[in-house]
């Protein structure tokens, strides 16, 4: 499924352009190191982290986008970084447990 | 939902969850940091000679291997700290302006940055490990023409960076930023 579509099925507010990339599965943590030990590539990664070290995480391990969940935003240095690494950063005022349930409903398995 | 059955090559492996644990010494105020895979986090202060460490701050954080599925050659990198990308640094360093370069060739520029050596100084990782870790973290990439270039501490980055811009856990939620020296 396409990040694009699954950003329209959960209403997700874009704070970055969305790159047409393939969504491989979804990671659901809040730790750095979690994301790099066990994040696959193509994953969607939902978070509440907002620190610049989150995204450099998902770059290493090249998520394709961040769910930043519970209305947190990222402040616009980090959104330029997540720019220029073109991994997509969308806020939802849903809670992790609940944008995991949509994912689900959406048909990501 | 893409299932890839491949097995990679490079595989982290041995991961162990623990904690980066950082110290100071009391008259000094020098800083160190080690890893302790602990359950419970050591805090209390202890005399190495003439000086006393205490505990200082922690961070949640890991330490892993890379396996070689094809010769089964395991790779440790105990010696490593962590991982610090170029964005996180100021933009006047000199690491911020060659990751900027870098990133017009589609190259994302991190360094690997180890613990204190005893004598103050770092502990060296040598240049075949780092070969290692770079094929491991861009077997992983599924971009097309997206690269990983994982450096050594060339620039001495480990007296001015503090502890709060390496990729560690400072914090489940908060993650604040640390103003602190490593």
């Amino acid at each position: 499924m396409k990040l694009q579509e699954i950003a329209d099925k959960l209403e997700l507010e874009g704070l970055t352009p969305v790159p047409d990339r393939d969504v491989t599965g979804v990671y659901i943590s809040d730790m750095v190191s979690d994301v790099i030990a066990n994040a696959k590539a193509g994953n969607l990664l939902v978070t509440v982290q907002v620190h610049s070290n989150a995204l450099a995480a998902a770059n290493l391990v090249d998520i394709c986008g961040i769910v930043v969940a519970q209305g947190k935003k990222p402040a616009d240095d980090v959104l330029k970084m997540a720019v220029k690494a073109e991994i997509a950063i969308f806020s939802t005022a849903l809670n992790r447990w609940q944008v995991a349930t949509k994912l689900y409903e959406a048909g990501i398995r | 939902m893409v299932n890839d059955t491949t097995r990679p090559r490079y595989e982290l492996t041995d991961v162990e969850p623990g904690y980066v644990i950082i110290e100071r010494e009391m008259y000094s105020h020098a800083a160190r940091s080690y890893f302790s895979a602990e359950p419970v986090p050591p805090k209390e202060p202890y005399r190495e000679g003439a000086r006393v460490w205490s505990f200082w701050e922690m961070a949640q954080s890991f330490r892993f291997a890379v396996r070689d599925n094809h010769t089964g050659e395991t790779v440790r990198f105990d010696e490593m700290l962590g991982l610090l990308y170029y964005g996180c640094c100021d933009k006047d360093s000199e690491l911020y302006r060659i990751g900027e370069l870098a990133h017009e060739n589609r190259i994302s520029i991190y360094v690997a940055v180890t613990y204190e050596a005893p004598d103050g100084g770092r502990l060296e990782m040598p240049l075949d490990k780092l070969v290692v870790l770079n094929k491991a973290f861009n077997e992983r990439l599924r971009t097309r023409d997206k690269k990983i270039l994982i450096l050594p501490d060339s620039f001495g980055l480990y007296k001015e960076l503090s502890y709060g811009q390496i990729m560690l856990d400072f914090g489940l939620t908060a993650m604040e930023e640390k103003v602190r020296s490593a």
